[in-house]
Formats: C-alpha cells, structure tokens, sequence
C-alpha cells in the first residue's frame, strides 16, 4: 500500500470510525485475487459448478477468482480450511450442503455450521431423482414402492457412502414409506454407476445416472426437488406423488468466514444474482443439471437452520451412526 | 464376436487424436493438432526420463499429474500413456551407451547391449532395440484393438464377487512373480494391503488408523507413496552408490545393421513381442519381467549360449521387445476393468480420475473417442519414437553428461512441488519425505517397492468388493463359489499358489530369478 494512501485510510478511519472503515473496504474490494476454496478433488459435481462460477465472477469484478481444492474427509478438511481463514473477504467456501447440514451431526467436526461461517450465496441446485434398473420390471414410482413391499429387502439401493446426502434419500424413502431396501455403500457417483449399469444393485440417486436415462438404459422414477427436470418434464416430483417434505434437498452455495465485513458480502451477493439471471450461466449451469434459486444471505441463513434441523431429525429417526 | 464396428472405432479414434485446435501465437491465428502436440510431448518427455538414469515413468507421471488438469482428458491420457512407453525407448540407450539401465526393464539389454557397444557396435544395438521396439509396439496395439470391446462386454457383467475374485488372483499372480523371495513379497504386499486401509471406511463411514489426524482421513494418497518409494528413495540410493559413468563412445556412428542383424534379430523380436504381450496383461507383470523372460527364453534357444553376454544381438533385440510389448499390452486390464496391473496403470487411472473419469467397463461406451483415441495415439507415438530415438540419439547422448547431483535436486524439488499441488497440503509432503525413508530402507533390505504398490492399490479394493458382495447376497460367504467367473478365478488362483510351494519349482524359480 502506499504510504500516502494508507495515511489517508487512516486519517478516515480515525475520524469517521470503525463503519466507514467497512465502507472503504467494500468500495476498494476486491483489489486482489480472491480464492474460492472447495472441499472437493478437482472433478466432481462441486467442481463443475465451481468452475463456471469462478469464471463470471472474475470477469464480472475484474479481479481472479481462482478455485482452490481442499479434499478429504466427506468435505471436513475444506471447510475447515475455509473456517479457519481471515476473514478480510479475500477467502470464501464455496460448497453443497453436507459438509455444514449434515456432516456436523454426524461427527464432531472443527467447525461450526452456523458460527464459523456467514451466507453470501447461493450458486446452484441439482435437481436429481431416483433411478432403477428396467429388469426390477418397474416403470413408475407407485410400482417400486409396491414391489418393494411385496419383496422387502429384495431391492438393494447404492449411495456415495454412509451419511452423504443421497444415502438420506433413501433412508428418509424408507421412513416415510415404510419399505425396506437395501443400502449399498459407494465411493462415489460414478462407482455405483458400474454396478446399477448391469442391475447388480438397482437404484440410485446421482446426476451421473441421468444420461443413461435418456439412452433408455435406466428408468427414472421421481425427482427429488420441488420442480420437475427440465429435461425429463414427464417425471413426477416427489411431493406431486404426495410424499411431502422427502426432496432432502442437494444445494450449492458461496459462505464466507464469521467476521467478513457484511458491506462485502451484500456486494458479493448482489453481483452473484446479476450473473445467475444471464442466459449464458442458465445455460452453463443447466449443463451440470443445476439451477441457481435467489436468495438473499437472510434466507440463506434460513435455509440452511432448516436444513441442518430437517437432517438431523433424519439421521436420528434412521439411526444412522458414526464413531 | 462382432468386430464390424472396428473400421468406424479406430476412425474415431484418428479423428480423435487429429483433433485441431486454433491457437494465438504472436497474434497469428495457427492450427495445431493438439492430441499429437500431446503425444509427442509424453514420448519425448518418456524417452527423456528413460535415458536418465534414477527417474522412473511411475515418478514422472505422479508429478505431472496435477498439471494435466488444464489438458483435455484425451490430451492428458495420451501424454501419460506416452511417457510410459517413451521410457522403454529411451531406457535401452543408456543400457547399451554407459551399462546403466535407465529403466529397470533395460536391466538385461545392458548386458549384451553394452559388450557390442564396446565392439563399436552400438549403432546396430541401438537400432536394433528401436526396430524391435516399434515392432513390438504396433503388434501389441493391434492386440489391444482386438482384445478389448470383447473384454469390455464380459467385464461389464461382471459383478462384485468376481471382481473381489479377479483381485486374488491378481495378487496371487504378483506374488508369484516378484523377483527375489517369495517371503519378501508376500511380506510387501502385506504390508501395502495394511497402508491401503488407514482411512475412512467406505461401509460405515468410520476411520481407521488415522489416530484423529484429519489429513488421514482420505486415506494416503497413492501419489504420496509413489512418489515416496519411487522417486525419494531412487534418488538416496542412487545418491548412495555413486557410479562413474563411463560412455563408450560420445559419437555414435555406423547406426544401420547388417543384414546379419536382422536375420539374426527377428525370431527373438517375435518371441519377445509374444512373450512381452502376454505378461504384460498379467496383474505384477509388467515391462521388467518380460524383458527378464525374453532374455532367458533367448538364452535358452541359443546353439551359442555361451556367448550371451558378450555382445550377441538377441540378447538386445528380444528383450527390447518385450518391455515394449509389455508397456502397451498392461492397458488392457486398464482399459478393460478399471483394474491397474502395475504401478503405472495405477498413475493412469489417477489421472482418468482427475477428469471425473471412473476407469472401468463404462469408458468405451461413455468416452468412445477418448478409449480409441488412446489406442490410436499409442502407434503414431511408436512411431514418433523411432524417428526420436534414431536420428536424434545424439541429443539424448548429451543428456547422460548432466551431473546427477543437480539432476536429483532438480527431481527432489519438482516432486514437491508436485505432491504439493494435489490438494494443497504440506503434511503430504512430510509423508512423501516418510515414505521415501522407507523407501530407502526397503531397496537396502532387498524388498521390491512394486509389490507394495501393489498391495496398497489392490487391498482396499478388494476390500471393498468383498464386502458389497457378501452385502448383495445377504450376508452368504457362497456366493464366490456360485458365480462360474468368480469361481475359475479363485480357483486359478489356489492352483498357483500350490504350485509355487511346491518345492521343485520354488528351486527352479529361484534359480530363474538369479540369471
């Protein structure tokens, strides 16, 4: 910084006190490269949202916005990272739900969902369904849930491993139907893909199975968000089928560590609506299977309490556990 | 089988590798092919790090791995698939020129390489491992063509008890064929099979042996100890024993052979290819043991075994083959199953993973131009690498007069760098450095570092499929038994684990190995 510069800041500072100071801070940010730290290896679904992101947001503030990848540990070791960072808006955590809605109930985590981090935005929703295999002999909804009750047990259902997000799916399916299907544990979307591909397990719930839908080799029941696929507009939702409350919703947002200036992050939030209005990031996005719902950082803080509450009510009524 | 579909495959894979790109240079817009930019890039990068001695293709494409994540997946692949087959090149130079092999599998072409060089024949030596090499190379990838869309279909109905049993004989298969003690071996993969565990536990979501350290509960990472094992602790040792290196002769002349060479040379060419084709599809097999098989078989054919050693051609053009033969047909189980047979397909599959990709019966279907793009790119990098090797053997010369105590401070800092840029974490660093120790320790106790490898790859995942097969079939230990494919292969792999025991062939492997 330069001398006469900062003895400006200073002399403002001084005079005006602490919130004018917030107010330059905002005015000038961001001056530097801002990293985007995602709790995922470069690849996954976290990251083809990301990278899109990362783009128009560098484009949109004139300043890199460069995405940093902190995997390991189910999402733990990012937002760790991104928990522990200062917070002078120059790092933010851009994530899906389960590290901060589902993973602190699970485990004892080093960090707090609500306290260590702030809201700035939302970047997407995959929309995504149950999947099952056409030799289950099913086409609909209603005809799995009969045939798993006439066959308990018979139906094996595979996941990204105990405690994700689409493991819930089936245990909330489980609870409020009261059908009993087998959980297969993965390592990932496109590992339960080689299994469901020939029918040895025969239901899935990942957006890696949905190109196979449309080749006709999988058969996509119901779709766990409150509007239908774009793409299949013959799918039932679930709560159109009256399972009401079930979707346990899958999104993805931008948090900024407790402490951030508000100033930045209300100039964060207002830029990342421009951009998810335009056509093209509808477009983008659209690719990945996801759609960036609007919301203010006050409604995200709300979506995320009922989020946090809604699975941790889940994971206690199916008695999931982890040492 | 139906191989009506080849002619529009392997198009599409030409297509594939010709893909052209428009790049900005100095403001001119220029064509360029990536795919062969790519391609040529690995071999020439491969035949580099194949003539330096101590830098193996497993360390050179763990530290380039990070860096193909702003490559397409097929540019990626294609350079890592060249490196590897690059380095059989590239290791036979330095066998013949100075007797150090730069590659294990040019071990055994430094012997009989390295007496014809001192004849002054290293130019017919040369050209005959190059020769042989292409030949190998475009057998193997026509092997590859032909093997693969039927292995794909069978593998695609394969379920997790076969796959769990295909692991067993996998390992059985690398026990078996480990050089040295059969104990050491078993002992390695033991121990490989224990590293593979610390983690989170895919089934109930539980850690194992992380002690509450969060940056373990991923599990280690195989670059970490591949890098660790391969290229930290080649480095200590080659520190260790400091060779002289002794060039025959900087000035390479007279490079064509004679008739009499090739006469001499194309039975052990075609031997070897056979040979190196089928052991690298093998889980263990790999480059090595085909040229160490070649060698004998030649040895063993000869009216004038006496005269190995002593700079016959056989020695160089059969073994020379093999290892090529072997590089290209390993990525058969690659390919096919998503399995690695060897450490270098593991770096293949990390770098398939970097893409989102999941290696296994799905990537013909779901990537047809990147499967057939790679196969296609394997031969016009052979054939790049005849053009590298031959005429430019000078450039590659000058090479080997780099000091090695700036080299391996040069390979120490890129694989820093290199562990570094794979999640941003400096405890793996320490944990490389930690395995690098090990390493060592293990090169001077006379443990091979490969079946570990091996052993760490294959554990977990067989780990895996055990469980989800008992868990698909209610919990019944039978179901390996019922499934005829997951039957033949336990029962292959008891068959050979009661061969080796036997006390007869246990001398005879030994005596093998000591040749």
């Amino acid at each position: 910084m330069h001398r006469r510069k900062f003895l400006g800041l200073a002399g403002a500072t001084l005079a005006t006190g602490l919130s004018s100071k917030a107010w330059a801070q905002a005015q000038s940010w961001p001056d530097r490269t801002v990293r985007l730290i995602l709790p995922y290896a470069p690849g996954g679904a976290t990251d083809a949202i990301g990278r899109p992101w990362a783009e128009k947001l560098t484009q949109a503030f004139g300043q890199q916005f460069v995405i940093e990848n902190r995997g390991g540990a189910g999402g733990m070791i990012g937002a760790e990272a991104a928990a522990k960072s200062p917070p002078d808006g120059y790092t933010f955590f851009l994530t899906p739900n389960a590290p901060l809605s589902v993973l602190p109930t699970l485990r004892k985590t080093p960090y707090d969902p609500i306290k260590s981090f702030e809201p700035v935005g939302r970047v997407g929703d995959v929309i995504n369904g149950f999947v099952i295999h056409p030799s289950v002999g099913v086409k609909t909804f209603k005809e799995m849930i009969e045939y798993a009750k006439k066959n308990p047990g018979k139906l094996a259902y595979g996941s990204s491993g105990n405690g994700t997000a689409n493991h819930l799916r089936l245990e909330m399916l489980k609870h409020k139907l009261g059908v009993d299907i087998l959980h297969v544990p993965y390592r990932g979307g496109a590992d339960t893909l080689n299994d469901v591909l020939p029918g040895t397990t025969h239901m899935m719930n990942e957006p890696v199975s949905l190109p196979h839908v449309k080749a006709g080799k999988l058969i996509l029941l119901a779709v766990n968000s409150p509007i239908r696929h774009p793409d299949f507009p013959d799918v039932p939702t679930l709560t159109e089928l009256g399972v009401t409350g079930a979707d346990v919703p899958i999104w993805f947002s931008i948090f900024a560590p407790a402490g951030t200036p508000k100033d930045i992050i209300a100039k964060f939030n207002a830029k990342m609506l421009e951009i998810a209005k335009t056509d093209d990031m509808k477009t983008r996005l659209r690719a990945v299977n996801a759609f960036v719902p609007l919301q203010t950082p006050e409604q995200m803080a709300k979506t995320l309490a009922d989020d946090i509450k809604a699975n941790a009510d889940l994971i206690k009524a199916a008695n999931i556990k982890i040492e | 089988m139906d191989f009506g579909s080849l002619p529009s495959d392997l198009w599409l894979g030409l297509s594939a590798c010709f893909t052209v790109k428009w790049v900005t240079i100095l403001g001119v817009q220029v064509p360029i092919l990536v795919n062969i930019f790519w391609c040529l890039m690995g071999a020439l990068i491969g035949t580099a790090i194949g003539v330096l001695p101590g830098v193996g293709p497993v360390a050179t494409m763990a530290l380039l791995l990070p860096i193909t994540y702003f490559l397409t997946p097929e540019g990626a692949l294609i350079m890592l698939a060249g490196i590897y087959y690059g380095a059989q090149y590239g290791g036979s130079t330095t066998a013949i020129l100075i007797n150090v092999p730069g590659e294990a599998s040019s071990v055994v072409t430094a012997l009989d390489g390295y007496a014809m060089a001192k004849l002054g024949r290293a130019g017919p030596a040369l050209a005959m491992a190059a020769l042989g090499s292409f030949f190998a190379g475009t057998v193997a990838t026509c092997l590859i063509v032909l093997a693969a869309p039927p292995l794909t279909k069978l593998a695609q109905q394969f379920a997790p008890a076969d796959y769990f049993s295909l692991m067993v004989l996998g390992l059985v298969l690398a026990i078996v064929m480990a050089s040295g003690s059969l104990l050491k071996a078993f002992g390695m993969i033991f121990l490989g099979m224990l590293l593979g565990l610390v983690g989170t536990d895919v089934n109930t979501g539980n850690t194992r042996f992380t002690f509450g350290i969060g940056d373990l509960f991923d599990g280690i990472g195989f670059v970490i100890v591949a890098m660790g094992m391969f290229g930290i602790a080649e480095i200590i040792s080659n520190l260790a024993n400091v060779t002289r290196r002794d060039l025959v002769s900087s000035k390479v002349s007279g490079l064509w052979p004679t008739r009499e060479d090739f006469k001499r040379s194309f039975a052990p060419i075609v031997r070897g290819t056979f040979l190196g084709s089928l052991l690298g599809v093998l889980p263990g097999g790999g480059a090595v043991l085909a040229s160490f098989a070649s060698y004998s078989v030649e040895k063993k054919l000869s009216a004038t075994p006496e005269n190995f050693g002593k700079g016959m051609i056989e020695g160089v053009a059969g073994p020379e083959s093999a290892n090529n033969a072997a590089a290209q047909t390993s990525f058969i189980p690659m390919l096919t199953l998503g399995i690695p047979s060897n450490a270098v397909m593991a770096m293949m599959i990390g770098g398939m993973m970097i893409h989102g990709i999941v290696p296994g019966p799905q990537v013909m279907e779901q990537k047809p131009a990147l499967f057939w793009g790679m196969i296609v790119s394997m031969w016009l990098g052979n054939m790049m690498l005849l053009v590298l090797n031959l005429p430019l053997i000078g450039i590659w010369v000058k090479m080997l007069l780099v000091p090695y105590r700036l080299l391996a401070v040069a390979i120490m800092f890129f694989c820093c760098v290199g562990v570094y840029s794979l999640n941003n974490l400096h405890t793996e660093i320490y944990f490389m450095a930690l395995f690098g120790v090990l390493g060592y320790v293990f090169i001077r106790l006379g443990c091979e570092p490969a079946p570990l490898l091996l052993g760490f790859l294959l554990g977990p995942l067989m780990e895996v499929y055990m469980r989800r097969a008992m868990l698909l079939s209610r919990g019944d230990p039978l179901v390996f038994l019922q499934r005829p494919l997951s039957l033949a292969f336990l029962a292959i792999a008891v068959l050979l684990l009661l061969f080796v025991i036997l006390p007869n062939v246990r001398k005879a492997r030994e005596t093998a190995f000591q040749e």
